[in-house]
């Protein structure tokens, strides 16, 4: 056969009119079924590595199928996403969307899109409102609230009910519940904590300063801890070195988690997000026997807030798709999908009250109230670009002081003194 | 073969290369480590000068971490070397058994650094370690490997040389086998002993191979960041913080001056540890 080409006698230019014709209709339908921006719109999410990750892909196809957007996930574990979200927003933005903790509001807001005309369409009044605190930075909003983090103390009731002692309320209550419960012969200590290299020993500590009154850094603009106040905390952080686990200097968050699963440790102040494993029965040999609260006060309570906010690029090309997306993510609709999530390990909670007193929550989520309760009277860390160097800096002077390279008192003058030099005081 | 003036282009593209990948970037470092910039603030970028680096040698947490990098460098290199050495005159021996073992000995030069400092995080582990739980069975106590300073920087220690013991001992083996057995035949017809004809033939032939491993491990050691990191983070306080890993903290916070001010003192400091090996490598005998 020479020439046209010709299949069951229908011509080739007949085949390709066809063919013209089916794709016109696939793109009509396209147009119709999907809003015009999103067509074909992919979104770069930078988002934390984990279990909070296995909340968000397990729910991703349910928005990209609604909406039409494609979110390719790029994540990082913790101690790597600051640095990685960083680069990215100071180099031009690799992103169009960062999942962010709140401390680096801040730091990258000059990078970051404000939300402020946007979220004035959405039901923000239903946010607890600290956790829209989180996202806001020198007036303006850069961040919506997904995830509430919060301290609170979990406790074995069990073993509490066998003592005769109460929950504690204070700081002295739970050091004296400690000492009582603490036994290291039979692997069975007071409290958890992570007191060494690790990023949340320094939370630790900062959650004992405020409970007495001190500060990181006043409303002066200079540091607060090297005070009366802070001398308080720091004591009581180190007595509460004392009754716990004896490598607490290497211990991580995961550690608090796993002494609290084996039964070894009888109290811990943990994220809330550290929860749900430990009521998986199949998992933690304590399921159902803790009991969950505001974190215990010196002279005030102050559980710390750790609101994982989203946020968009200031120079994204994809403003819309990343504000639905965004949206999404912080809506009643996720929240009480990744609330109820199937997954003993994976626990993203909300921050919109609706969702945290949903009777289907509470049923999930037996430290719901605790929670909530927290969050109402969490204490934020300084507002201010320069905290992430600040949180590394205690970071570094508390491993040194619970590694016994500075004293009690060189600890606070080099915490304070660091802090000034950092802030330029 | 062409003229020398011909011959001179084929240097071009090596000069390219070295420029390109070597000294572009170099020059570009030393030009950032003289400004104060900090990522969050890039409308703020202001010229320093020395500044960095002045403020670096005012610095005690540098200073200190300096002192780490020379203990943790001359530490695990001793004990590679003499590690390294019994190995090779051991393998040098005419036993045939000893040839299998050899390729098992070579296993950990091919485990990733980061798998390897891992998985001795868990052998080392106080609660769960397997270590420990021999240790307790033997009524020792259960050492907190990664939580005590001393005990720490000698896990580090003991750790990159498990990691770096078979190079060192596949380079000195490799020495020996070229060094003339008649030599040997004639110490020994002389009287000489084995240790006579080590101290007197062995180690001064092997002199030139053992610095050459000196340097390349002395130049990896001072630079050894994924094994610390995974093992300690330079903890317990800043008891293993080496200057990888200050700089680590540095340029994650978005530091690019100071950063880079510290990645042109470790070239530097290298670059002088280099130049006394080769020194000592090259002196005339």
């Amino acid at each position: 056969m020479n020439g046209m080409r010709v299949v069951k006698g229908v011509s080739r230019k007949t085949c390709r009119g066809y063919a013209y014709l089916l794709a016109s209709l696939a793109l009509a339908l396209l147009v119709v079924t999907v809003p015009a921006w999103a067509q074909t719109k992919t979104l770069n999410l930078s988002m934390l590595a984990g279990f909070k990750e296995d909340v968000l892909r397990a729910n991703l196809p349910a928005f990209e199928k609604k909406t039409g957007i494609k979110v390719v996930v790029d994540s990082a574990p913790l101690g790597e996403l600051y640095k990685k979200q960083l680069l990215s927003l100071s180099t031009g933005a690799r992103h169009d969307v960062y999942f962010m903790d709140e401390p680096w509001v801040p730091a990258l807001a000059d990078f970051l899109l404000p939300l402020d005309d946007r979220v004035k369409d959405i039901d923000m009044p239903d946010f607890i409102p600290t956790t829209v605190e989180a996202g806001a930075y020198g007036g303006k909003q850069y961040a919506l609230p997904v995830d509430p983090n919060v301290q609170i103390l979990i406790y074995r009731k069990d073993l509490f009910e066998k003592k005769g002692l109460k929950p504690p309320t204070t700081w002295d209550d739970l050091l004296g519940a400690a000492k009582a419960l603490h036994d290291p012969a039979k692997q069975q200590y007071g409290f958890a904590l992570a007191a060494g290299t690790d990023p949340q020993a320094p939370l630790y500590l900062t959650l004992l300063l405020w409970s007495y009154g001190a500060e990181l850094v006043t409303s002066g603009g200079r540091a607060g801890v090297n005070t009366e106040a802070g001398k308080k905390g720091a004591e009581m952080f180190l007595e509460l070195v004392k009754v716990a686990p004896p490598n607490v200097r290497n211990y991580t968050f995961a550690d608090v988690n796993k002494a609290l699963q084996l039964g070894q440790a009888a109290m811990a102040v943990q994220w809330a997000s550290g929860a749900k494993p430990l009521e998986d029965a199949s998992k933690s040999s304590v399921a159902g026997k803790l009991g969950y609260m505001v974190p215990p006060k010196g002279t005030r309570n102050a559980p710390m807030r750790g609101v994982w906010t989203v946020a968009i690029a200031k120079n994204t090309s994809n403003q819309a798709a990343a504000w639905e997306f965004a949206n999404w993510l912080s809506s009643k609709e996720f929240g009480l999908a990744s609330t109820k999530f199937p997954s003993a390990i994976s626990a993203i909670h909300n921050a919109r009250v609706s969702v945290l007193q949903d009777p289907s929550t509470k049923a999930a989520l037996p430290y719901v109230d605790a929670l909530l309760a927290s969050l109402r009277t969490a204490k934020g860390r300084p507002r201010l670009k320069e905290y992430p160097d600040i949180q590394e800096h205690m970071r570094t002077t508390t491993a040194r002081l619970t590694a016994g390279e500075l004293t009690l008192d060189n600890a606070l003058k080099e915490m304070d003194a660091g802090i000034n030099k950092i802030l330029g005081k | 073969m062409g003229t020398l003036q011909t011959r001179r282009w084929y240097l071009i593209p090596g000069l390219v290369f070295l420029i390109g990948i070597d000294l572009v970037p170099l020059i570009y470092s030393v030009g950032v480590s003289l400004f104060n910039w900090w990522l969050v603030r890039p409308q703020e970028i202001r010229f320093l000068g020395l500044g960095n680096y002045l403020a670096l040698v005012g610095d005690p947490t540098f200073r200190r971490a300096v002192v780490v990098t020379g203990v943790f460098t001359v530490g695990s290199v001793l004990v590679e070397l003499l590690a390294g050495l019994a190995l090779a005159l051991l393998f040098a021996q005419p036993f045939s058994f000893l040839r299998p073992i050899r390729a098992v000995l070579l296993l950990p030069l091919f485990v990733v650094p980061v798998v390897g400092a891992t998985m001795w995080r868990l052998i080392l582990h106080p609660d769960m370690g397997v270590v420990n739980y021999y240790l307790n069975v033997l009524g020792l106590g259960q050492p907190a490997w990664l939580g005590e300073p001393t005990l720490a920087m000698i896990a580090i220690v003991l750790v990159d040389a498990w990691r770096t013991i078979p190079f060192m001992f596949l380079v000195i083996h490799a020495g020996l086998e070229t060094l003339p057995a008649e030599l040997y035949e004639a110490a020994r017809v002389d009287g000489a002993s084995w240790l006579q004809s080590f101290r007197f033939i062995t180690v001064p032939l092997l002199t030139y191979v053992i610095l050459l491993a000196v340097l390349i491990r002395g130049m990896d050691a001072f630079r050894e960041f994924d094994i610390i990191f995974v093992l300690t983070g330079g903890g317990p306080g800043t008891a293993t913080e080496t200057i990888q890993l200050l700089n680590y903290r540095i340029f994650g916070l978005g530091h690019m001056g100071t950063a880079n001010a510290v990645g042109i003192v470790t070239l530097v400091l290298v670059a002088l540890m280099c130049f006394l090996l080769i020194r000592a490598i090259l002196r005339p005998r």
